[in-house]
């Protein structure tokens, strides 16, 4: 079983894997050759190389675990925390640990060999936010867990890994974890102190602004925040004001996975086909823990947004050590590079 | 002048190059580090660099000349420039100051072939006492707050250029990172009376699993909660929040502990990439008792992705135990 150990001094969560240890040799050796697409576990017929499926969206007479899907959910192949279990929380010492329970699971968002999602359809793109939204919703009913996050990592640089095929992850945790508890915390006390959501704020003026848009779309917004900490980082924020991604509404859903094939395929283009991570940002799930009121204001004062990295530029020792971050791109550069980018009009969602 | 953001929902500052700008073109990958003639730390090649702001160098030679130890200039591209005022501001919901600080290298040798871990006691104190030196100077400058000290080594840990060196950023403000540490420190101080690192390192020697070496006043550990594999921390045995006080028989102990553990993850490692950087209180004139300043080390093995950067939750595949124990057992070169 993994374990969940907390840092006594700045509380921040780590999993130490401790079945599948690395060992010295194990770095020395590993290299990240992709793997050739004839081995891709990912790929139409090979569904007997992963996991039984959690949920598929397949053709009508399609079975489960067989061909015939345009989106499919399993469990990892090798998952960080793993489902049974209770958390069994404990100290050593100084020192807080858990078992490491929780849920790793894997969207394939293509049947076909496709390695960057910025190369698939509109439709597919729908289709896997769509499951990833049934799988969050699913995972939110388990009341072991307290968050879920929904990330993308493209290229090996960005941690994908040898398989090269387009899929996002989902890592529901026990704990909240301390990125997160950060922005909750700091868009809190904004609203404590204006009543009003600092993101709904930051976006009418960026709106007003325009220099770090990268474009509007009905109902999404993808700008370069001005505190950027990397040269082309990105934001999609929604235009209605919302904690919660799974309460987005349908032609906001279509309209968000227009927006995002679009921003892939400006990415793609400008910076010749970067490595990127791709993170969303939600409410966490909200069970009543005996603690009243601890959410009271989380409806009105969190706006759910999705964050992009390029991963242009190497984290080094300054970052670690001040969490400060040297961008060497100023985001109205970026936002410009973006804007202007040539893209082939994307067609509309509903071909 | 760069500019430093700040981040409206977190309160994180980064830094923001608003003098060169890089476009898309700079990010192609570029593995090219400049050798011999062409390299700015060999000797004959200090004009290539900022004058010296503190040297190493025997007597009667020559500033900005051959013929020194070690050299310490002001960074040639730096993050920070030490002219002109904070000037903070707001802007709508955003805050921002000037790019104020200073950004210096701590050039260790001249000679290109040698690591950290091949320089001589004589030559890894006067690293270590050029890092005490240049914290004191810089502050007498009532504009900065805090002084960074770190090395990078290897493309994958960020370092441009291969021969040996360490930098300095000394910032107008307390990093986040670093007053989050500050702050969890000041919370297990109000509870026990006791400094957390102090109570780790008592906890560590009883236990021994996770320790790595040993000397008078030093011992290197790797963490109950690394994040990373092969994480280890060198803590002073004598509780001190201020690095810039370290004494001079302590300056030797710690270059004798620095090389030995750099020597043990060279050799159980294979010579990886890595960082370390010193974490010390802020510039302030007074003792902490609740903060105990170390070293971290991290060599580069994994590769930080989405769920990282999203959680700030790290998954490490190394438990420190069995990091701790391969480190131990390491053949160190005779």
């Amino acid at each position: 079983m993994p374990e969940l150990r907390k840092d006594p001094l700045i509380g921040r969560w780590v999993i130490i894997a401790t079945e599948r240890a690395k060992r010295p040799v194990d770095f020395v050796t590993s290299h990240d050759e992709a793997l050739p697409a004839s081995d891709c576990p990912f790929c139409e017929g090979r569904e007997a190389e992963t996991p039984q499926e959690i949920l598929a969206i397949r053709g009508g007479r399609s079975g489960s675990n067989g061909p015939g899907w345009t989106v499919r959910v399993v469990p990892s192949i090798k998952p960080v925390l793993r489902i049974e279990g209770q958390l069994n929380r404990r100290a050593k010492g100084m020192y807080d640990l858990m078992d490491g329970v929780g849920a790793h699971e894997i969207i394939i968002e293509s049947p076909t060999h496709i390695s960057n999602a910025a190369d698939i359809s509109i439709e597919q793109l729908h289709a896997s936010l769509q499951a990833s939204i049934a799988r969050i919703a699913d995972l939110e009913r388990d009341p072991r867990f307290r968050y879920v996050l929904w990330f993308k990592n493209y290229g090996s640089v960005a941690g994908a890994g040898r398989v090269q095929h387009t899929r996002s992850q989902l890592i529901a945790t026990p704990v909240t974890p301390l990125r997160v508890k950060e922005e909750l915390v700091g868009a809190r006390r904004y609203f404590e102190d204006k009543e009003r959501c600092l993101v709904c704020d930051l976006l009418s003026q960026e709106l007003e602004a325009k220099t770090r848009i990268v474009f509007e779309s009905a109902h999404t917004v993808v700008l370069c925040p001005f505190a950027s900490r990397f040269p082309f980082e990105l934001w999609l924020v929604p235009k209605r004001h919302s904690c919660d991604f799974g309460k987005i509404r349908p032609e906001e859903l279509k309209d968000l996975a227009s927006a995002f094939k679009q921003v892939l395929m400006r990415l793609k283009g400008v910076l010749n086909d970067p490595p990127y991570n791709c993170l969303l940002h939600t409410a966490p799930f909200r069970h009543e823990r005996g603690k009243a009121g601890h959410w009271k204001t989380i409806e009105d004062d969190y706006h759910w947004h999705i964050e992009l990295i390029p991963r242009l530029t190497r984290v080094a020792g300054f970052e670690w050590g001040s969490g400060f971050y040297i961008n060497p791109t100023p985001p109205e550069e970026s936002a410009t590079y973006l804007r202007e980018a040539a893209v082939e009009a994307a067609p509309a969602a509903t071909h | 002048m760069s500019e430093l953001r700040r981040d409206p929902i977190i309160g994180r500052w980064n830094i923001v190059d608003t003098d060169q700008p890089a476009g898309p073109e700079a990010f192609e990958v570029d593995n090219h580090s400049p050798s011999g003639s062409k390299c700015p730390f060999c000797f004959g090649n200090e004009g290539m660099t900022p004058p010296e702001i503190y040297v190493v160098r025997p007597p009667g030679s020559a500033p900005n000349s051959s013929g020194w130890q070690l050299r310490v200039v002001a960074n040639k591209f730096p993050a920070l420039k030490i002219e002109g005022d904070l000037g903070r501001r707001g802007m709508g919901v955003f805050d921002l100051c000037n790019g104020v600080g200073a950004h210096e290298v701590i050039i260790e040798t001249p000679d290109h072939q040698r690591q950290t871990a091949d320089l001589s006691h004589e030559e890894l104190m006067a690293v270590i006492k050029a890092f005490k030196v240049r914290s004191l100077d810089l502050r007498g400058d009532r504009r900065l707050k805090y002084t960074l000290i770190f090395k990078n080594v290897g493309l994958a840990a960020g370092a441009s250029l291969e021969h040996t060196h360490s930098q300095l950023i000394a910032l107008p403000i307390v990093p986040k990172r670093v007053q989050e540490e500050l702050r969890g420190a000041e919370r297990y101080f109000e509870f026990r009376d006791r400094c957390p690192y102090c109570d780790m390192l008592q906890q560590e020697l009883d236990e021994g699993e996770r320790l790595v070496c040993e000397n008078r006043s030093f011992i290197a550990h790797c963490p109950f909660v690394s994040s990373f594999p092969f994480e280890i921390w060198i803590l002073p045995k004598e509780h001190h929040s201020d690095f810039a006080q370290i004494t001079q028989e302590a300056i030797g102990d710690f270059a004798r502990m620095l090389k030995e553990t750099l020597t043990r993850m060279r050799v159980a490692l294979s010579d990886p990439a890595y960082n370390f950087i010193i974490h010390t209180a802020p510039i302030e004139f007074r003792e902490r008792d609740e903060y105990h300043w170390h070293l971290e080390l991290i060599p580069k093995l994994t590769k930080t992705a989405g769920f990282e950067w999203g959680t700030g939750f790290y998954i490490n595949p190394t438990p420190p135990e069995l990091a701790a124990k391969a480190l131990r057992e390491a053949a160190l070169p005779v």
